[in-house]
């Protein structure tokens, strides 16, 4: 954390004790993993007035709840409606910290164009990563569902670098992600991108059939991906 | 071939549990008998003498044990408003739900399901399908479950979020579901099918075991009592992981579980004694990625793992044979059954 170390709070609120901190913050943690939206709001302002960094408050707290709900999730004590409350407890405290994350600047991470390939809509997966990645400081642009190869380049061209994220649920849908690949290819795109797919009926090795970088099981999975491709580019 | 019983007389007697000759088999033809007859998928999800002739023409190509019509998931909720788009040759999928906002629950109606949006395409082709061929096969329609269909009527991201936001909300368009799927039962066996219901949102892979008991189960049971009171055999699918919900499940009505992840060892053991077990050759991974070898092998474990299960057992793919499968895959799933000797 030696970026909210660099960038303590100035001014307004006097900084708490830090046993008062860390219950906070493990207080954000257990607020999503407990999907309780009142209690992460209220307690996102008292991260703010208790002068807690706000990136802190999303990487020390609301991320490590929502990791404890993925992990729940694999092991099937969570499922899908559980994730999506929970994230929606993440998303309300989040956009209590998300004026203060701006003054601080971005965040450095890579830029990650999401989205479930064209021909599908289901996009619950897709969320719960994108929602992953974005807790771990990527910069997310997510083109939703049912996205045409096209789009996929075109958003990829207009950021320039970094990575691909594609999904389907559908066998019949998956060959799509083949296209891209190639199409990034053909738009010289594709040494600019890791391309990573995930989604029901795909494997490490359809991913490496169709000439994507990685394949990930899951949304832990694809924050590891992510986060081990970010520190060997940095 | 010749000297075998028709497919109606080989699943009458099985289902009455007198003797029969060889393992059934029902791979799930359902869109793809589209690329059977040769037409795209929305020309046979929107046509419904299309779908009765496509099914009818893979009958005739694979000679399974029973016809199973069905082209999406979604036919209920759009005949109570949600609205779909057609993708040329794919299955219809949902474009905009009809319960978008909790208000738009009250103003569900209460609809004719022999009239109802594409609900007429679904009966035409059962009937279609009885004129020709139904002196030699059953002829199923498939079709969702209350909490399925609640959940493409609602959004299926928001209607989970209602189990735990509003279950109120949750319950009143289930009870509503739950209607339709009576009344279409009643439709379905009008025009001389057999109604089966799917649940694939209600999936293990999807909801908790608490969630299916409490949201999902009531619908199934209600479904599954009417098709029963009709004189039909209460069949249920639900696709994805079921290892945790099977033995609920069994305790549905239901007279045949369809299965998809989920070991038939494990089914087998678990509720074999109650249920007839149906399953499991893996769509994706066997029938359309692998070679008629890799079929053969897959089929020949499932019927390895099932066969002799005390309530039956017939050979199926876990879910829908995806609709590019080659037919020599699934020619290589029936010759297994028809290998699998019974008596």
């Amino acid at each position: 954390m030696s970026r909210s170390e660099a960038g303590k709070p100035g001014g307004g609120a006097a900084a708490a004790p830090a046993s008062r901190r860390a219950e906070i913050l493990s207080g954000l943690a257990a607020a999503v993993d407990a999907m309780d939206e009142g209690a992460a709001v209220r307690l996102a302002h008292e991260a703010l007035a208790a002068g807690i960094d706000a990136y802190e408050a999303v990487t020390e707290g609301l991320s490590r709840g929502m990791a404890v709900v993925s992990e729940k999730y694999d092991k099937g004590i969570y499922f899908v409606p559980e994730i999506l409350v929970c994230a929606d407890a993440m998303y309300a405290a989040i956009d209590v910290l998300r004026p203060h994350l701006k003054a601080e600047g971005g965040r450095g991470r890579a830029a990650v164009v999401i989205g479930v390939i064209e021909g599908d809509v289901h996009d619950i997966g897709k969320n719960i990563v994108r929602l992953m990645l974005e807790a771990a400081g990527f910069a997310m642009h997510d083109l939703g569902n049912d996205v045409a190869v096209e789009r996929f380049v075109e958003k990829a061209r207009e950021v320039g670098g970094g990575i691909v994220a594609a999904s389907t649920l559908m066998s019949t849908t998956m060959w799509n992600m083949e296209r891209l690949v190639q199409a990034l290819r053909d738009a010289g795109l594709r040494e600019k991108f890791r391309v990573m797919v995930g989604g029901g009926p795909l494997s490490a090795s359809f991913a490496r059939r169709i000439g994507a970088d990685a394949y990930g099981a899951n949304a832990m999975e694809a924050v590891r991906l992510a986060s081990a491709w970010e520190e060997a580019r940095t | 071939m010749s000297s075998e019983p028709a497919p109606k007389e080989r699943i009458g007697a099985f289902l009455s549990g007198k003797p029969i000759d060889r393992v059934p088999c029902v791979p799930l033809i359902l869109n793809h008998a589209a690329r059977v007859l040769g037409v795209k998928v929305r020309q046979y999800a929107t046509d419904g003498l299309v779908m009765g002739r496509a099914n009818v023409a893979a009958w005739r190509r694979y000679g399974h044990d029973l016809i199973t019509i069905f082209t999406d998931t979604a036919i209920l909720a759009e005949a109570l408003g949600t609205k779909l788009k057609y993708p040329e040759d794919d299955a219809a999928r949902v474009d905009v739900p009809a319960v978008s906002a909790p208000a738009d629950a009250d103003r569900v109606p209460r609809v004719d399901a022999r009239r109802a949006g594409r609900l007429p395409v679904y009966l035409e082709a059962v009937r279609h399908c009885v004129r020709d061929v139904g002196s030699e096969v059953f002829v199923a329609c498939c079709y969702p479950a209350p909490f399925t269909v609640a959940a493409t009527l609602r959004g299926t991201g928001q209607f989970a979020r209602d189990l735990y936001k509003n279950p109120a909300l949750a319950e009143a368009l289930l009870e509503k579901c739950t209607v339709l799927v009576e009344d279409f039962a009643d439709a379905v066996a009008e025009a001389g099918g057999i109604p089966a219901l799917v649940d694939p949102v209600a999936s293990g892979s999807v909801i908790s075991r608490a969630a299916f008991e409490r949201f999902a189960l009531p619908g199934i049971r209600r479904g599954l009592a009417r098709i029963k009171a009709l004189g039909l055999p209460p069949i249920l699918h639900i696709c994805g992981r079921t290892s945790s919900i099977i033995d609920l499940m069994a305790d549905s009505g239901a007279a045949v579980l369809s299965l998809d992840q989920i070991e038939l060892a494990e089914a087998r053991e678990k509720v074999g004694g109650r249920v007839c077990l149906m399953g499991n050759v893996r769509p994706a991974e066997t029938l359309l990625n692998g070679t008629p070898d890799d079929v053969r092998r897959e089929a020949a474990k499932c019927v390895a793992d099932a066969l002799g299960s005390p309530g039956g057992f017939i050979l199926s793919s876990g879910c829908e044979v995806p609709l590019a499968t080659q037919p020599e895959n699934v020619l290589a799933m029936m010759e297994v059954a028809r290998q699998s000797r019974l008596n």
